[in-house]
């Protein structure tokens, strides 16, 4: 083996261990603050105690549940997340379908247009909504929270039904039309069967980020209605204590399960996998 | 006389300023199964398209059963379409799959039932009405796929490159049964494909097209014997180059072509063209004399330096370089004959009519 092989193997051992630790400091950093949480949502403490509990308890979770302020946030949070997620996929089927037989140009240019939230700060989306509804003199806190829901989540509801589009092989709607099926009958009979799981996914999406959302809801809510992560940040301000863990593991149980489901009904890596500009 | 069923005349059709498909004309008798043949890019596609109306044409008209085909959009045209990845719904089963243009055409239920079973029996697949696409083996999906596009009684079946998804073995078994199928529905059937031996084994009549353009049409063995152009030849089948020109004639059927590998003699009437520079002859159609085997009367000598042999159970394939440094192929059968060594002086003679004359 000649010492320039010899260098080089030493160069290559250097760089995978360097990698290897760069994941596994990237995961820490990721999941220690997660697991902190978790076991403070357990803590018997009345005050922060230093890790770990000396003692578990439910006593947080109780907590939660027999808050009406939080009670009523959790409420909200989950209409308003069923809405937007309704909403929300149905815009984005009509826009990806729209989207799909336009020619690729044209294509392309909506498609920026339609992701176009996702670039601009939610804290900007809700200063402006904020200041639009007072114009336009939409008062009812709901609907002014559900207007900027369908907003924030429609891009990931029209990703995701294009990339499920964009998996369909032009090939199968050809063939349905040589069949005797006009495009139209072609798009119900074909196309739309096969894009059902994107669809559901682009569903699932909508729901947990508007579940998640605190940027805009934080300047549309009021003090009739307020989504449960604006009421945690709110209680966060008055009184601190560990019911925000529990909140927190509650959530992040609920978005665990979805993405469970999710990746059951449309496989996790098809539905954030690459396709999404082959409209 | 049999009547024709599909009809091009002068279509041509251009992508930007590419011709895609420049002035084909061609018809397409009932029950004969045609093949386009040519390399990707020669316009095959783009013309089995325009026939199914996912094209239009820029020019030309094409007629399906006598009624031209102008702003007929594809679901109103009667056609079988079998794409290259045969493109069974997968959401459906493989009964449903076969149904699907009867539903659409709205039969009565039990009259559906009955044309399905008809279809899966005419292709072997009774049995596997349950199964999904992805359940299917290549030959299955693409009998399926046969089936479906059978199903409504198209006017014409249209193929493209029906077999090249599958592996070499499976291809050369299922032509045979794929022709038996066309033939035994009597399908007017135009087959697109880049491979010769599918349109040779599958197709009455080929059609070979390069750059947009029509070359040759005719059966297998003419286009093989007497291709009209280098570009048919090299296209079919393999081919040896002797270049230089004709000369004094022999015999009313044979003349002198001298070349810069000797004089040769090759067969040609008095009506053969003078501009002819060029002659190849098939490989298989070289024999390699043994050991001081004499060169038969009227035949024609190279003699060259073995550069390899593959020995490729069926046929041997010689590679021998020649004085001039151009490389000749030769394949003999395997008779079990003596393999040469590499480097060994070999003679080999080819016969004046198996000179095939290109101007």
């Amino acid at each position: 083996m000649g010492k320039r092989h010899q260098r080089q193997r030493v160069i290559d051992d250097v760089a995978g261990v360097t990698v290897t630790g760069m994941i596994v400091a990237t995961v820490l950093l990721l999941l220690l603050p997660l697991a902190m949480t978790l076991s403070m949502s357990f803590d018997a403490r009345d005050y922060l105690g230093p890790f770990p509990p000396s003692e578990l308890s439910w006593r947080w979770y109780e907590k939660f549940f027999a808050d009406p302020y939080l009670v009523k946030g959790l409420k909200t949070s989950l209409q308003l997340a069923t809405l937007t997620a309704l909403i929300a996929t149905a815009l984005g089927v009509s826009a990806a379908v729209a989207l799909d037989r336009l020619p690729g140009r044209l294509a392309e240019l909506a498609i920026s247009l339609f992701l176009s939230p996702l670039i601009v700060p939610g804290v900007v989306i809700g200063f402006a909504l904020l200041l639009f509804y007072s114009r336009a003199s939409l008062d009812d806190t709901f609907l002014r929270l559900l207007g900027g829901h369908v907003l924030i989540t429609f891009p990931y509801a029209v990703r995701t039904v294009l990339a499920a589009l964009g998996g369909i092989r032009p090939s199968l709607r050809e063939v349905a039309q040589t069949l005797g099926a006009s495009p139209t009958r072609a798009f119900w009979t074909v196309t739309f069967p096969l894009a059902r799981t994107g669809i559901a996914a682009g569903a699932i999406f909508a729901f947990v980020f508007s579940l998640d959302d605190v940027a805009v809801s934080i300047f549309l809510s009021g003090p009739d209605r307020y989504t449960l992560p604006v009421a945690l940040v709110s209680m966060l301000h008055a009184n601190f204590d560990l019911t925000i863990a529990a909140v927190a593991v509650l959530i992040m149980g609920a978005s665990i399960a979805l993405m469970f489901v999710l990746d059951w009904v449309a496989g996790l890596d098809r539905v954030i996998g690459a396709d999404y500009y082959k409209a | 006389m049999l009547s024709t069923v599909l009809e091009l005349r002068n279509v041509s059709k251009r992508f930007g300023n590419a011709p895609a498909v420049s002035d084909v004309s061609f018809s397409v008798r009932s029950g004969q199964i045609l093949a386009l043949l040519g390399p990707s890019g020669c316009g095959k596609t783009t013309t089995l398209r325009m026939i199914a109306g996912f094209v239009d044409p820029d020019e030309g008209t094409i007629e399906i059963g006598g009624r031209d085909m102008r702003d007929v959009r594809p679901h109103e045209r009667n056609v079988g379409l079998v794409f290259q990845d045969y493109a069974l719904f997968p959401h459906l089963s493989v009964e449903q799959n076969v149904a699907y243009g009867l539903r659409q055409r709205g039969d009565a239920r039990d009259a559906i039932a009955r044309r399905v079973e008809e279809m899966l029996t005419l292709v072997h697949l009774k049995g596997f009405e349950a199964r999904r696409p992805a359940g299917l083996s290549g030959g299955q999906q693409q009998r399926v796929a046969l089936a479906r596009a059978m199903a409504i009684t198209p006017d014409v079946m249209l193929l493209d490159e029906p077999l090249s998804a599958l592996d070499a073995k499976l291809r050369q078994e299922l032509r045979f049964e794929l022709k038996q199928i066309l033939q035994a529905a009597h399908c007017t059937t135009l087959i697109v494909t880049h491979d010769q031996e599918e349109a040779m084994s599958l197709a009455d009549e080929i059609i070979v097209m390069d750059r947009g353009r029509v070359l040759q049409r005719g059966i297998a063995a003419a286009i093989y014997h007497t291709p009209r152009t280098r570009t048919v030849a090299e296209f079919i089948g393999r081919t040896n180059w002797f270049e230089g020109k004709l000369g004094q004639a022999i015999t009313p059927a044979l003349r002198e072509f001298a070349s810069d590998e000797g004089r040769f003699v090759v067969a040609a009437d008095a009506a053969i063209d003078n501009a002819i520079v060029q002659f190849c002859v098939r490989p298989e159609r070289l024999r390699i004399l043994t050991g001081d085997e004499p060169a038969g009367e009227g035949l024609n000598l190279v003699q060259g330096t073995l550069l390899s042999a593959a020995y490729l159970g069926s046929e041997i394939h010689h590679a021998v370089k020649l004085s001039s440094g151009r490389t000749i192929i030769c394949i003999e059968q395997n008779r079990d004959q003596a393999l040469p060594a590499a480097g060994a002086q070999l003679r080999i003679v080819f016969r004046p009519s198996d000179c095939i004359l290109i101007a």
